[in-house]
């Protein structure tokens, strides 16, 4: 058994290590949720009997591509969407201005095979009436929503046609229902575009305004009253906060440090003035390791002598989102483009990749500290030190992955 | 935009006051009404739980995420459960946060830390304290950024913030017995475990945001994006979900219009707060902290020097053989040498002044950081303004080699020591995993 400090200890790091993996778990479920539900109505596995007109091969043609669908069927479901993009245009236009602009339905027309000028609203409606009320007969929607699959656009658009006209007559009656959510997914991709567009704005304002010059007066406002504020007590010039992000800062150079001490070690010097170079690197090298120790000193003797108590529970930035992605993207947001799905896999793999490794790393130093000094203090060879020497090498040396073996070795007698 | 007032006129003084306020309360998240903040100046004790929620929630390392945690004011209450008043052990429990993390960002004042934790009283020196946080930083931008609406699937391309604490921090009832080592295998199994889970659901959760992408290019009006992310195609899937986030844009909306009415106002605030802190009464010179034993702090502070200590004597080993080789090589050159050993000279003195910069304070700003939105487009065509993903996979390669070495001296350090520890006893045979 471990000693009870040692154990609390030992416990609470590895604790905070499960919950914080449990918490990336749950919101990475979270979203897992709703983007195989928005695939589940685009492609359904199962449900093979509920397929309205086309017949048992469209299904079959239909599924595979799904998986991987060719250029071409891309390309057509680029004209598709753009077709329908337009059609909602068109119907929204339509229902707020009485039904003018006559050119951009001909031209969706042509696409939207058969057409006539008169079926234009009903046709559009129907679809988006579709396109919303998704929940209840996931075939019809199917067919009609933007990312259908590989199929071929004829066929699609007269089924939808068909499907259309099925419904038309339903369409009639809940008329006031179908027309609200008629408006919401025409409304629902332009409002939330205008609303950003305003945001972005309204950011930007933000963030010019630290740096406007009625701002100086707040400034010094600001400053005085922080000022009195702090009156009455010997400032300390260090809270927990602060020394906790220095030595973050200070671990970040160690490692930076050491990086840089291997590559200067591992380096082959081609001529003197490459050795001489790598020489005064590694004395610089030396003398700043010195400085980030010394100042390391100052603030152990600074918690020491005031007593500062770190932050109680868990780990926590005590610099609050320091990064917060830089001034820019707090209203702008960057972009990541990606080219292939393998490549967003391998990208967010490496990500956990790293974020894993710089865990296990914590670990492995907190293990050693903690673990180390038990093997070295218990002496009793007795079967629980041996035991205790394999738990510890397993946990410090092979991650936990790999036991040794220990053999006593008994002469023969 | 009307014109910035240098001064406040008289006139206006009367107005100018409650509209500050106002504007404040609307852009903090369930922000006090502004009567509580006038309350509060007067030390009224029915100003003070609002004020311990605030304080809390902007305190807390991981508030809420979801924006409809805390009401804004004037608007009708959440509908999911919440008790209008919080039950006697959760309002402790803020109270000692909010003193606690207030103290550790070296909050000046020791009224504060006098104050009774059944969050009862204190109104005047909470608002203190929300001033005095306002005044250091930009709390407002940062509480803003936070309940931020995403459109887009982001992606973090850096660490940085890896998840402060989960949640908000449970009450961890710390075992006080020992524990078998065995029982630490087991939860290190169990974290190896949960990361191989989170792996593949990750790979899952790509593959799927890979195919959403895919499937609705073309379809985003803002060319430059050309496909709708999740949030955007559920928008079209779900209209009742287009509805909410609407909603949520518009009380973003109003939240930021309120900010900068805010920054336009404040300085009558301040000018005002200084009167706030005139009315208390004078506070006692020498504060005396109840001492508590670091632990943690602690903790990382001393691997971190055993680290710089350990590096800094390699360091030396190294530096003093190759600098006696040097000395001995080079004794015997001229003078002629000495105009490029300064070149040298100047030149490690610019890269190690680089190197520090990427751990100095505000350094290491070069990378990229925070949450990017994804974009899928076929290599090459938009050559638009971004991060690529080559690049990133790149740097990650590299920082992941890194610290796969790192991991593995550390071991190989553990594996010498053991061996020093064990090594000396004659009697046993240790046979090694197969593959060291």
């Amino acid at each position: 058994m471990l000693p009870a400090g040692c154990s609390r200890r030992l416990l609470a790091e590895l604790r905070d290590a499960l919950d914080a993996c449990a918490e990336r778990q749950r919101q990475l479920e979270r979203s897992l949720r709703v983007s195989r539900r928005l695939l589940r109505v685009w492609e359904p596995a199962e449900t093979p009997a509920l397929e309205p007109t086309p017949g048992p091969d469209t299904n079959e043609e239909a599924r595979p591509p799904a998986r991987t669908p060719s250029p071409q069927d891309l390309k057509e479901l680029e004209l598709l969407t753009q077709a329908l993009e337009k059609a909602v245009r068109v119907r929204k236009g339509l229902s707020k201005a009485g039904g003018r602009d006559e050119a951009p339905s001909r031209k969706s027309r042509s696409i939207v095979s058969p057409a006539t000028t008169a079926s234009v609203p009903p046709r559009a409606s129907g679809q988006a009436g579709r396109r919303a009320s998704e929940t209840k007969p996931p075939r019809g929607v199917r067919q009609t929503t933007v990312p259908a699959k590989g199929l071929p656009e004829l066929r699609l658009l007269s089924v939808g046609d068909q499907t259309c006209k099925a419904r038309g007559a339903q369409a009639a009656k809940p008329e006031p229902g179908l027309r609200d959510q008629q408006m919401a997914p025409s409304a629902a991709p332009q409002a939330p575009e205008a609303f950003t567009l305003k945001q972005k704005g309204l950011w930007a304002q933000l963030s010019s305004t630290e740096t406007g010059d009625s701002m100086d007066a707040t400034t010094t406002a600001k400053t005085q009253f922080l000022r009195k504020m702090q009156s009455g007590w010997p400032s300390s010039r260090l809270c927990a906060a602060e020394v906790e992000a220095e030595v973050g800062r200070l671990r970040k150079a160690c490692s930076l440090l050491r990086q840089r001490m291997g590559e200067e070690l591992t380096a082959d010097p081609v001529d003197w003035m490459q050795e001489y170079h790598c020489l005064l690197t590694l004395e610089g090298l030396q003398a700043i390791a010195g400085q980030c120790l010394h100042r390391l000193q100052e603030l152990r003797a600074a918690v020491m002598e005031h007593q500062l108590a770190p932050w109680p529970e868990g780990r926590l930035p005590s610099a609050p989102s320091s990064c917060g992605g830089g001034a820019d993207s707090i209203w702008s947001p960057q972009l990541l483009l990606y080219s292939s799905t393998q490549e967003l896999q391998t990208l967010a793999s490496l990500r956990l990749r790293v974020a894993m490794l710089d865990e296990q790393i914590h670990l492995e130093k907190v293990l050693m500290a903690e673990l180390l000094p038990l093997v070295s203090t218990q002496e009793p060879l007795g079967p629980p030190w041996l035991a205790l020497c394999r738990a510890v090498h397993s946990l410090l040396c092979e991650g936990g992955e790999h036991f040794l073996t220990i053999l006593r070795d008994e002469p023969a007698d | 935009m009307g014109r910035r007032r240098r001064r406040v006129d008289p006139a206006d003084a009367a107005g100018a006051l409650p509209a500050a306020i106002t504007a404040l309360s609307r852009a903090l998240p369930g922000g006090p009404s502004a009567e509580t903040f006038r309350r509060a100046k007067f030390d009224r004790p029915e100003a003070a739980p609002a004020l311990w929620r605030l304080l809390f929630h902007v305190l807390s390392p991981r508030p809420a995420d979801d924006a409809a945690a805390l009401p804004t004011p004037g608007s009708a209450p959440p509908t999911h459960a919440r008790p209008s008043a919080l039950s006697p052990a959760s309002s402790k429990a803020q109270a000692r946060l909010v003193k606690s993390a207030l103290r550790s960002q070296g909050y000046p004042r020791r009224a504060l830390v006098q104050l009774p934790e059944d969050g009862s009283q204190g109104s005047r020196e909470l608002l203190l304290a929300l001033s005095w946080l306002l005044a250091r930083g930009p709390l407002l931008e940062r509480l803003l950024a936070q309940i931020r609406v995403r459109l887009g699937d982001e992606m973090p391309v850096c660490e940085c913030e890896v998840l402060a604490s989960p949640g908000p921090p449970a009450p961890r009832v710390e075992a006080d017995g020992c524990v078998d080592i065995r029982h630490l295998q087991w939860l290190m199994g169990k974290l190896r475990f949960g990361w191989r889970n989170l792996i593949t659901s990750q790979q899952e959760h790509c593959a799927l945001l890979g195919k959403v992408h895919s499937y609705t290019r073309g379809c985003h009006s803002d060319r430059s994006l050309g496909h709708l992310s999740v949030t955007e195609a559920e928008l079209l899937r779900d209209p009742e979900g287009g509805r909410q986030l609407l909603r949520r844009l518009e009380s973003e909306n109003a939240r930021l219009e309120a900010a900068l009415e805010w920054r336009r106002r404040e300085l009558v605030f301040w000018q005002w707060m200084d009167t706030v802190l005139d009315a208390c009464p004078p506070e006692a010179s020498q504060p005396t902290f109840l001492p508590r034993i670091p632990e943690r702090g602690a903790g990382e502070l001393e691997l971190v020097a055993r680290e710089l200590q350990a590096l800094q004597e390699e360091l030396q080993a190294v530096v003093e053989t190759r600098r006696a080789a040097w000395e001995a090589r080079v004794g015997g050159w001229g003078p002629g040498w000495k105009a490029t050993q300064r070149a040298s000279e100047e030149a490690v003195r610019q890269e190690l002044t680089a190197l520090q910069r990427a751990w100095e304070r505000g350094g290491g700003l070069a990378q990229p950081h925070g949450p990017h939105r994804l974009v899928r487009s076929e290599a090459g065509t938009l050559g638009g303004p971004g991060l690529r993903a080559t690049e990133v996979i790149k740097a990650l390669r590299s920082r992941e080699a890194c610290l796969e070495a790192a991991l593995r001296q550390l071991q190989g350090q553990c594996r010498q020591e053991l061996a020093r520890l064990v090594g000396a006893l004659p009697g046993f045979i240790w046979i090694l995993p197969p593959g060291c």
